[in-house]
């Protein structure tokens, strides 16, 4: 069966093996796990998404290098797999969470923006003509019935809520070293250095602002909510940090 | 407008929101029907008011009910008056060259981040341009006459009972004087604990 | 070059004057048992164009008449001189001024007389009958007309009327257990009515704002206007009526 091809059960429809394997979203498995690390973790009272990118040369100019995206004000997502499949997805993300806008003048609450990524992610493991996308995602967002949430989303379109978690190539050691450290009333702040030491470990070179990428939800005061007036732009709960504050992280 | 009739105000109070319609269903001048409510709940805090074209207004009512129902099951919970305010102008101006006939009222509690209600009107024009008034808000065939009488007899901050009395003058003396309304009034009071409902008896001619 | 085929081409034409245009505002008028009040905001407009702010609407005919003009204001002002006009005559064959009855079927007959080139306008006429009672006439342009306690008249007809219905007529209201409601207003009820109004047709009309000018003609001896602010005397009769003057700023916008 495990031949070069990939055997008679990887068309380019997913078909299911004997065994019930869909054996084309193992594939995709594999490829996220070939990706650089990625980690989310909710604190009590925001959330930090964080992950090492390498630039396979050091002619490449890294100012491109966007691995944490803004899908909207409150969402923000990273991801570890192929860099272009996950383009594609931010690209879809962007435009739902617009549409969503538009029906109902405010941005979508994070699951609804979740449900709608691992419908499309989904969609990809049964349809003729594609491949699953080689990425797992992690979202994090605020919205104001379900506070700050962690979801990630895998290439076979299931998803769950997380209190911390981490995907690609060092998952399995971040895990547990988050399993460890993990405890729920942790703050933004230490959740962050949290983040930055899980990546630490298995971390091959320098960890610099260069080479760590990190997005933060914050949740808004009381306050913050009733100077909010309907209609207008919402104050954004999810932002990346800059390079700078990146460095200061990293120093301390 | 004027082939079935009808009008719709709503009006904020204190801690409260007031919606009545009238009851006529006409065929232009013909009176077809006395008891053609033209208000209907969204949910348990968001009521929806109509006037227009009544073939249209039956094709909204189901089409609001099920965007509402399919809302409510995909994010697990009750869906806002702003929101639904913004769902039914989305709705309407998805038909911007050939639209239905109805301008929308609703009146609603909506929740602040605190957990407070506040009170909450909008009204929208056929093809779904939103006007959020603070004070009241008037759709219909006796819309000018509404107007009228609301900037006369309104003031801010009234009690449920006295929003009822000021809501419930300003429909009937206005639709009193449109041939295309009247025939008895619906009105609703909707307060933090309760939706105080009553049917009035007015001039049927 | 002047192209003789191609009009030729374009058929027949027609080429219409129209001699009439509306000019917005609104007037009102309420009767008492003893007085009656007469009133008209300022602003003349057409289309969307301001012509003035100051252009009255209310002239005093005698001393127990007042006269309220809307519709197209040329023909209004031709009017209004036409009818003093004949009130100068009827005084100088009678030496008296003529009754408001009289004035009222004068003011029909006129109207009627150019049912085939009307005059464009509603008229509201109000004052003092001779048995000492408040009055108001109401007339549509060819000269309908009926003696009520109160009309609304004009751009903001709609939005006023029914108002006035429901505080002057007291429809849709039912009076307490051992109570009625009156049948005629005291008159600083009936000036707070109109104002109130017209500051309403202010704000929701775009064709009725600017000043609001109010005439209040009394019956002798009555004691209805005591001290008022800004209120102004005008004339008094010698059978003793009298009528006053009280002009009010309206919104610009």
């Amino acid at each position: 069966m495990a031949n070069a091809n990939g055997g008679a059960y990887s068309y380019s429809l997913t078909v299911f093996s004997p065994s019930g394997k869909l054996v084309q979203i193992e594939h995709a498995l594999a490829a996220v796990a070939q990706g650089t690390t990625s980690l989310g973790i909710k604190a009590s009272n925001g959330i930090v998404i964080a992950t090492e990118k390498k630039a396979s040369s050091i002619l490449v100019d890294d100012s491109m290098l966007d691995k944490v995206a803004v899908v909207c004000p409150n969402i923000g997502i990273v991801y570890s797999g192929m860099g272009p499949d996950f383009r594609v997805l931010i690209g879809k993300a962007r435009k739902s969470a617009q549409a969503y806008w538009k029906m109902y003048g405010e941005y979508p609450p994070t699951r609804v923006l979740t449900q709608e990524l691992a419908a499309v992610m989904q969609q990809a493991t049964q349809s003729g003509g594609v491949r699953p996308y080689g990425v797992s995602l992690l979202v994090a967002g605020w919205d104001i019935t379900r506070g700050p949430t962690l979801h990630q989303v895998d290439p076979s379109g299931s998803f769950w809520a997380w209190k911390a978690s981490a995907i690609g190539k060092n998952m399995v050691n971040a895990k547990t070293f988050l399993e460890k450290r993990y405890n729920d009333d942790i703050s933004l702040e230490d959740a962050i250095h949290t983040a930055l030491l899980t990546l630490k470990e298995g971390f091959e070179g320098q960890m610099t602002e260069k080479t760590i990428e990190i997005g933060i939800i914050t949740v808004p005061s009381a306050g913050e909510l009733e100077e909010e007036k309907p209609g207008e732009r919402p104050k954004p709960t999810f932002r990346k940090l800059s390079e700078e504050e990146v460095r200061d992280y990293l120093a301390l | 407008m004027e082939y079935n009739g009808g009008s719709v105000v709503a009006m904020v109070g204190k801690d409260c929101v007031a919606i009545a319609c009238d009851l006529r269903l006409g065929n232009q001048a013909l009176g077809v029907s006395s008891n053609f409510p033209k208000i209907f709940p969204i949910t348990d805090r968001i009521y929806l008011g109509m006037s227009g074209l009544a073939t249209d207004l039956e094709t909204l009512r189901e089409r609001f009910r099920f965007r509402v129902n399919m809302y409510t099951i995909k994010e697990e919970r009750e869906i806002e008056p702003q929101t639904f305010a913004h769902l039914v102008s989305s709705t309407l101006y998805e038909h911007r060259f050939g639209p239905y006939f109805i301008e929308p009222v609703i009146a609603g509690l909506s929740k602040t981040p605190s957990g407070d209600l506040k009170p909450f009107i909008a009204a929208a024009d056929l093809i779904g341009c939103l006007n959020f008034a603070k004070d009241f808000v008037v759709s219909g065939t006796a819309s000018a006459k509404i107007y009228g009488l609301a900037e006369a007899l309104w003031e801010p901050d009234l009690e449920p009972e006295d929003l009822f009395e000021t809501i419930s003058q300003t429909l009937m003396n206005a639709v009193d004087r449109d041939a295309f309304s009247g025939w008895g009034c619906l009105v609703h009071v909707l307060t933090k604990d309760k939706v105080i409902t009553r049917t009035l008896k007015s001039r049927m001619d | 070059m002047f192209d003789v085929q191609s009009v030729a081409h374009q058929g027949p034409q027609s080429r219409q004057f129209n001699p009439y245009t509306e000019n917005g505002g609104t007037i009102l008028a309420i009767a008492g048992a003893d007085f009656s009040v007469i009133a008209g905001d300022t602003r003349q407009s057409e289309g969307y164009s301001i012509q003035t702010r100051y252009a009255p609407k209310v002239f005093q005919l005698t001393d127990k008449a007042v006269l309220a003009v809307n519709g197209f204001s040329a023909d209004g002002k031709m009017f209004v001189k036409k009818v003093k006009q004949r009130l100068e005559w009827y005084r100088h064959a009678h030496a008296k001024d003529m009754p408001i009855r009289s004035i009222a079927r004068l003011i029909q007959t006129m109207l009627y007389s150019r049912r085939f080139f009307p005059y464009y306008v509603y008229n509201i006429l109000g004052g003092i009958e001779d048995d000492g009672t408040g009055s108001v006439y109401s007339f549509d342009p060819v000269g309908s007309y009926e003696r009520e306690a109160c009309r609304a008249a004009g751009a903001a007809q709609s939005l006023v009327q029914p108002f006035l219905d429901n505080q002057v007529y007291y429809k849709n209201q039912t009076a307490g257990q051992d109570e009625s409601f009156p049948t005629h207003l005291p008159l600083p009820s009936v000036l707070k009515l109109v104002v109130d109004a017209f500051t309403s047709a202010t704000e929701r009309h775009i064709e009725v704002g600017d000043g609001l000018e109010i005439y209040v003609v009394l019956k002798r001896d009555s004691t209805a206007i005591q001290s008022m602010e800004g209120v102004q005397e005008v004339t008094t009769s010698e059978e003793g009526q009298r009528v006053f003057y009280i002009r009010r700023e309206l919104k610009k916008d």
